[in-house]
């Protein structure tokens, strides 16, 4: 049984008296991808930022890899990466150079041609941010996430916005990150790609957690529940139908 | 520590190559400031130097004399003799509209050489406007003062009384030093302030400074490198203003550059630290921008950038000397062109160094990373 990296303990973040996060807990193991899905305003980011030490915890406590994020912020920051919603990046500035800039805020020096080899932009070290696609600025965001070799790496909704074959190259991105060792925590509105990706989700609404469990189990307890989906099942989806016309290559 | 210094280092780097490639931000640290140095360089130097009045002369007399008195005015540096008014209807249609400063007459008898003497005698008149009598009275002693050494030339007298005039510091300030000076402060203005209160509430907009605040860098650490990649870049657009204002507007520095420079990035850290303290606090634009104003156009009018102080009331002046570009630009002339060392402007230093910490300690505490 893999170490648990992530404990969160009846955390909690009220706004004006209302609850936003609402007391929850959960546990995510070394190595795993887990999930965070639920609706617009149910407490995915406010959950995903206080552990990201990004925003104050009124109760509750997180240790992220041993360390109380409410007491150790910097050696938290340290030991996690973050990709934002929005991948963005300052104008005029090289691909290498936002790599070794990232680097330089961890203290670390590192060889920027080997990260963006890694997400396939190592032949455009020497292009402008700016220049870049919206799939390729999530890879570049990807990379610049694992510069000082993290434990542990959120992403908030990394693949919105992006065509079905900039999604799929992330999600293989996503898993190469995971076989390093690093343990990937995500939200996502796409259930699909939260039963594709992630090994355990935690469904939230209303600031609470209502299931946690792998994807395959929480689909068979529903259908215990004698639930029934309205149509047919086809073998395959509209989803299969684009990818099988327009192939799995890489559009930038 | 190092590692932290290190830091500081790679992101000064790369804020300053960013500014090489960034066509927009050299526009307003290096062309702007140029712009406004040609404009009011040009103003400065028409007006620098001693005075010069602006006249019609009308001569209604045939006497060698007064033709050759004539010549002598137009040659005169003092006078400037307005050659389209020639006859005095047009002279005086041009003072009602403040085209010229008066108007000198020779009546028709003017040097004549009268019976029973040696010399031209008569009288000139001279004309000036009722909403200019200081110019009036000035025209009228300088033209008294012409006479009068004629007359000592026609008749050999001693006068009891007599004053002589002696230039006691040859180094006297010219128009032009003020405005450069106040130019160097406004383009300071400029790099520190408006630099930054336009880019950092887009970097927050666009989460470009959370995203750095997911990694362990510190707000000093983000704005010791900002400070040292202003200061590059400022030093670089004064050193440009320097050498157009010598070659161009003939500025004679009498002082050492490189004390200049070491005033000129002090100044810069301590004004870029308004621009960081407005910038790091605002949330948008609409928050910067107005701020930025309130705080920018006091100095702008008060500080000596586009009009000396010297010549505001004395309570004005006295409130004035505390604004914290006022050191800079007085610093800066009298480093530039009034001969004196940094020893010499300790006054300037300490005002800098308090607003240096006032303002830090402001812009640390209201920053913010989104």
């Amino acid at each position: 049984m893999a170490e648990t990296i992530l404990r969160v303990q009846k955390l909690k973040k009220v706004y004006d008296d209302r609850p936003a996060v609402d007391g929850i807990s959960f546990e995510v193991k070394q190595g795993e991808i887990f999930g965070i899905l639920g609706p617009n305003g149910a407490g995915k980011t406010t959950t995903l930022e206080m552990i990201e030490t990004m925003r104050t915890i009124d109760s509750g406590t997180i240790t992220v890899a041993g360390l109380n994020v409410a007491e150790q912020p910097n050696e938290v920051k340290q030991v996690i990466g973050v990709q934002p919603q929005t991948a963005a990046f300052q104008d005029k500035q090289k691909l290498s150079e936002i790599i070794e800039m990232f680097a330089a805020a961890y203290g670390e020096r590192v060889n920027a041609k080997e990260f963006l080899d890694e997400v396939g932009l190592g032949d455009k070290a020497n292009d402008f941010a700016e220049n870049l696609s919206g799939g390729q600025r999530q890879r570049l965001s990807i990379a610049v996430a694992l510069v000082h070799s993290p434990k542990v790496f959120f992403l908030d909704e990394p693949t919105t916005g992006l065509d079905p074959q900039a999604r799929r190259n992330l999600w293989d991105l996503i898993r190469m990150v995971r076989d390093k060792g690093v343990t990937v925590i995500m939200t996502t509105h796409y259930l699909d790609e939260a039963e594709l990706l992630c090994d355990r989700v935690a469904i939230m609404d209303n600031g609470k957690i209502i299931a946690l469990d792998t994807p395959r189990s929480l689909i068979k307890q529903l259908l215990k529940r004698g639930f029934k989906k309205e149509e047919k099942v086809e073998q395959a989806n509209l989803d299969d139908v684009f990818i099988d016309l327009t192939g799995k290559g890489l559009r930038d | 520590m190092k590692q932290q210094l290190r830091t500081v280092l790679v992101f000064t780097k790369l804020s300053t190559r960013r500014f090489f490639r960034d066509r927009l931000a050299q526009f307003f640290a290096i062309l702007f400031p140029l712009i406004f140095l040609f404009v009011f360089g040009s103003l400065s130097k028409g007006a620098g130097g001693h005075a010069t009045f602006k006249i019609a002369l009308i001569n209604q007399s045939n006497t060698v004399f007064a033709r050759s008195f004539t010549e002598q005015i137009k040659a005169s540096k003092t006078f400037k003799v307005d050659k389209t008014a020639v006859t005095l209807g047009a002279a005086k249609d041009k003072m009602s509209k403040n085209q010229i400063d008066g108007i000198i007459v020779l009546p028709a008898d003017f040097g004549v050489v009268q019976r029973g003497q040696t010399y031209p005698s008569g009288q000139a008149r001279l004309l000036y406007s009722q909403s200019s009598t200081g110019t009036g009275q000035t025209l009228t002693s300088v033209m008294q003062g012409t006479f009068d050494k004629i007359n000592s030339k026609f008749v050999k007298t001693q006068p009891p009384l007599s004053v002589k005039g002696q230039v006691l510091n040859e180094k006297s300030l010219t128009a032009f030093d003020y405005t450069f000076s106040g130019l160097l402060g406004f383009s300071i203005i400029g790099l520190g302030i408006f630099g930054p209160v336009n880019v950092f509430p887009e970097l927050k907009k666009q989460g470009i400074l959370r995203r750095l605040h997911t990694t362990p860098l510190k707000v000093w650490q983000y704005f010791l490198a900002t400070m040292f990649s202003q200061a590059a870049t400022g030093a670089i657009s004064i050193a440009i203003q320097f050498v157009v204002a010598i070659k161009v507007f003939d500025l004679k520095v009498d002082g050492n550059y490189f004390e200049i420079l070491v005033f000129t990035v002090l100044s810069i850290f301590m004004i870029l630290g308004l621009g960081l303290a407005i910038g790091g606090w605002a949330k948008n634009e609409r928050q910067a921008a107005p701020l930025s104003n309130i705080v920018v156009f006091p100095m702008l009018f008060l500080s000596g950038t586009f009009f000396p102080r010297f010549d505001m009331p004395q309570w004005l002046q006295s409130i004035t000397a505390y604004l914290p570009l006022t050191p800079v630009i007085d610093g800066l002339r009298q480093l530039t062109t009034e001969g004196k060392h940094l020893t010499d402007i300790g006054p300037q230093l300490g005002l800098i160094a308090i607003w240096f910490v006032i303002i830090y300690a402001i812009a640390f505490r209201v920053f913010k990373w989104e």
